[in-house]
């Protein structure tokens, strides 16, 4: 089977770049923000344009088959143009991937087919009002209906809440409890007794249609249980959180340079106190410059990331969550401080700044809030840590020790992974993770030295990556910039964290002096990088 | 029919800068389709669809060059050849024009050969004539528009000062054509730049297109670039605010001081 190459994946994020600037420029996006309201016809010209839904349908049944790599390229263009549009989007490749990972063959060839000819909306329906980061908590039943000793349908009874397409979608994948367990099912829109609530009024994202659903006596037939066998929902949804996850990284990083970039042309034209803004070394080094190394590291993990999960497909859920997790945060502070960078203007409805920072909010809530993320990176690492007894961020730590080249950061890191190291074994020892505040403040530890090591492997390789708009010698800067500070994050929020849930105070040091005189030349740096971003985005 | 159209990858020059000695400053500013070259494309992909004319693309340039080719593969193109190699590296558009007439000669037939009016990043508008030149085929320059007339004659609308003109033409012909305003480039949909990985796309060397290497890159060009220097700006201009006659008036004792006028 022939796969998208690099090459493709460029021509595709680049045709959709055309595209939105011809049908959907900032005015008429602006517009549809003011009404609350986005066509669900526009979503499928989108569709019927430029093919994106086939993205996840297999090539048998007239899609594209495309893989993490391949989505993630376009997730992240999508959260340039507008997090509302890519959230209708990505809704329509969650609730197809039910089918994908646990569909029977036959119904893989019977909806996969139906999507790509009839460019099919999508939603996928997990949670529920009581069942949101808990979704064992689900209510929503499938009850069996037997005849002659075979079951023939199910009925469904129960309700949903905030599902993405929900008032708008043509086809419903819908998580309910079975007798054997949860178990996802194809719901059409027109079933009777489905019926749909009246979209919410949000925050942000406001032209993605987000609704609750109602089902009473709702009757489906067997061959509806994606898998054909009961029980299996939970597996099916666990085995993509580390991709789908992955792809609201991705949203976020799109979104955050978006913001970003706006800021940087802004401030090139804005002229206060005799010169722009961007010759300003204060102003760049707070609110621009900090956010586009945060970028490319978490670019560079995503990147990583997409690459095991375009040969593996399934799995690698403590990196999905490190990287929504770790892009969406840096998103939010880039659009946050993007408005600041515009000052009053910022604060208008007329650039766009304004709506990402509303928009780019719920990357940390759906598919999973940030403090969610942060259990799921904690346990997910804890148990390594343990397995390894100790020794998993030390082999890191070597690795990075091991690296000659003394202009990449790796040695910093090296201290801070060490002093992560040490973090974790000063609460085992303490038993400090009993409590879930510092839980939640290792998982924020563990997913900023992860993001900081895969930037200064990225450094090392020599290459960028696809999408990267800098050269090799930047991406060095930045990996050297983000290495030091991770690493005084990493010791200084650590030793706080270990000694604020002790009664004595750890003899530990976490390396913090060494550290500290790493940070020699950073101020040089920052002012190199600010040149070359003040030049790269103009006009 | 068969219609051959050259394309050159360009830096997006509504992205770059200047270096200190008027050179472009490309780091990191990304590669483009010549925007005249993708309307080029798509005249022809036009053709193509009414007359299921056979279009080739061809260029010239580093291997990232494939990257245009693959973007006019993806649109319709049946089939696209690169001329990669160090021998081309540094030709001038004299030396271009050769190289790539000889690679259309190695294509040929042909019946019409489409190019841009000029590449937005040297601006010579030299390459197109010049190629009609090394073919000794007739050229139109500067056409907004092309429609075939019957199996072998073709109109032009070509764009000349305060107008158009309308030329008819007998094949084969080489036609350079210029983007009219508000006409949106086309780009392809995510399937078809899936299925034009599959269709042909040959790297070509000299030896390929059988060429002399000597008239090839920087020794088979005969420019030679004295020195690149951004124009001077312009001085602003007086604005004259008066009555007509006051300024009637005003405007001749100004050009009798620069002693225009008596
Ligand atoms: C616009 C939008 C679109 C959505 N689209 C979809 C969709 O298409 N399909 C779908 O199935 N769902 C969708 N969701 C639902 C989304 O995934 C949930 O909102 C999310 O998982 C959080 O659940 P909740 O809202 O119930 O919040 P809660 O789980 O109640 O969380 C509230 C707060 O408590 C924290 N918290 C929760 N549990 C714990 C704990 N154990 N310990 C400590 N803190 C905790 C959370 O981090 C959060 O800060 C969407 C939501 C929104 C807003």
């Amino acid at each position: 089977m022939q796969k998208i190459d690099a090459l493709s994946r460029k021509l595709m994020a680049e045709s959709l770049r055309h595209y939105a600037k011809e049908n959907l420029p900032f005015d008429t996006l602006r517009q549809y923000d003011g009404e609350n309201y986005f066509p669900p016809q526009k979503v499928k010209e989108i569709y019927k344009d430029l093919g994106i839904n086939l993205l996840l349908i297999p090539q048998e049944y007239g899609g594209l088959a495309s893989s993490t790599s391949d989505i993630y390229r376009v997730c992240q263009e999508l959260g340039r143009i507008d997090l509302g549009i890519a959230t209708a989007i990505f809704a329509t490749f969650l609730g197809s991937d039910p089918i994908n990972v646990g569909g029977t063959e036959e119904q893989k060839k019977y909806w996969f087919t139906k999507m790509a000819r009839e460019n099919l909306l999508v939603a996928y329906g997990a949670t529920e009002a009581d069942a949101g980061s808990d979704l064992v908590a689900l209510k929503t039943r499938a009850e069996q209906i037997i005849k002659d000793g075979k079951i023939t349908h199910y009925k469904i009874n129960g309700s949903k809440m905030w599902i993405s397409n929900g008032e708008i979608a043509d086809l419903y994948t819908i998580l309910a409890l079975t007798p054997g367990g949860p178990s996802w099912f194809l719901v059409p829109k027109d079933t009777p007794g489905f019926t749909q609530l009246k979209h919410e009024d949000k925050h942000g994202i406001r032209l993605a249609n987000t609704a609750g659903l109602c089902f009473e006596n709702v009757i489906v037939p067997a061959e509806n249980l994606i898998g054909l066998k009961e029980g299996q929902g939970f597996l099916q949804a666990q085995a993509v959180f580390g991709y789908t996850r992955l792809m609201v990284g991705a949203l976020a990083l799109g979104a955050g340079q978006e913001a970003i970039e706006n800021a940087i042309v802004y401030a090139n034209n804005r002229v206060q106190a005799a010169s722009p803004l961007s010759h300003k070394q204060g102003y760049m080094h707070k609110l621009i410059v900090p956010h586009y190394i945060k970028f490319e590291a978490a670019r560079a993990f995503i990147d990583k990331t997409a690459k095991i999960l375009d040969i593996n497909n399934h799995g690698q859920a403590t990196e999905g969550a490190i990287a929504k997790y770790y892009a969406s945060r840096a998103a939010n502070s880039a659009a946050d401080d993007a408005i600041e960078a515009f000052g009053g203007f910022g604060y208008t409805k007329d650039f766009p700044v304004e709506k990402i920072k509303r928009d780019v909010k719920i990357t940390c809530i759906y598919e999973g809030t940030s403090e969610i993320m942060e259990m799921t990176i904690y346990r997910g690492r804890w148990q390594e840590h343990l397995k390894t007894r100790g020794n998993f961020y030390l082999d890191m730590a070597r690795e990075m020790e091991n690296i000659k080249e003394t202009d990449l950061g790796a040695k910093a890191l090296a201290l801070g992974l060490k002093a992560l190291s040490e973090v974790l074994e000063e609460c085992r020892l303490n038993r400090l993770t009993r409590h879930q505040y510092i839980t939640f403040e290792l998982g924020r530890l563990i997913a900023n030295a992860e993001v900081a090591f895969a930037l200064v492997k990225q450094a090392k390789s020599g290459q960028v990556v696809e999408g990267c708009p800098f050269n090799i010698n930047i991406i060095k800067t930045m990996a050297r910039v983000n290495a030091k500070n991770v690493s005084l994050d990493i010791a200084l929020a650590g030793a706080k964290l270990v000694n604020s849930a002790l009664e004595i105070p750890s003899e530990k040091d976490f390396y913090i002096t060494e550290i500290t005189k790493e940070s020699v030349g950073l101020v040089k740096d920052m002012d190199a990088l600010s040149i070359v971003l003040r030049d790269m985005f103009r006009n | 029919m068969d219609i051959i159209v050259c394309l050159k990858q360009v830096p997006n020059t509504a992205k770059v800068k200047m270096n200190q000695d008027g050179t472009l400053l490309r780091a990191g500013v990304p590669s483009i389709l010549n925007p005249c070259d993708h309307f080029a494309l798509a005249k022809a992909l036009e053709i193509k669809k009414k007359t299921g004319a056979k279009v080739k693309v061809l260029s010239m340039g580093p291997s990232q060059a494939a990257e245009v080719l693959r973007l006019a593969l993806a649109l319709g193109a049946d089939e696209a050849y690169l001329l990669c190699d160090k021998a081309f590296a540094g030709s001038d558009t004299w030396a271009t024009a050769y190289a790539l007439s000889r690679a259309v000669k190695k294509i040929a037939p042909f019946n019409l050969i489409l190019c841009g009016q000029m590449a937005i990043d040297g601006d010579t508008a030299q390459t197109g004539p010049e190629i009609a030149g090394q073919l000794n085929i007739p050229q139109i320059t500067f056409c907004t528009d092309i429609e075939l007339k019957q199996k072998d004659t073709l109109l032009a609308t070509k764009l000349i000062e305060g107008g158009h003109q309308i030329l008819e033409v007998s094949l084969p012909v080489l036609i350079t054509l210029t983007t009219p305003h508000n006409f949106a480039l086309p780009y392809p949909n995510f399937k078809a730049i899936f299925e034009a990985q599959q269709k042909p796309l040959f790297t070509w060397t000299p030896n390929d297109i059988e060429a002399d290497v000597s008239k090839l890159g920087i020794s088979g060009s005969p420019t030679r670039v004295v020195k690149i220097y951004p124009p001077a700006p312009k001085q602003k201009g007086q604005v004259l605010t008066l009555s007509a006659e006051e300024t009637a008036a005003k405007i001749v004792k100004i050009l009798q001081e620069h002693k225009v006028v008596k």
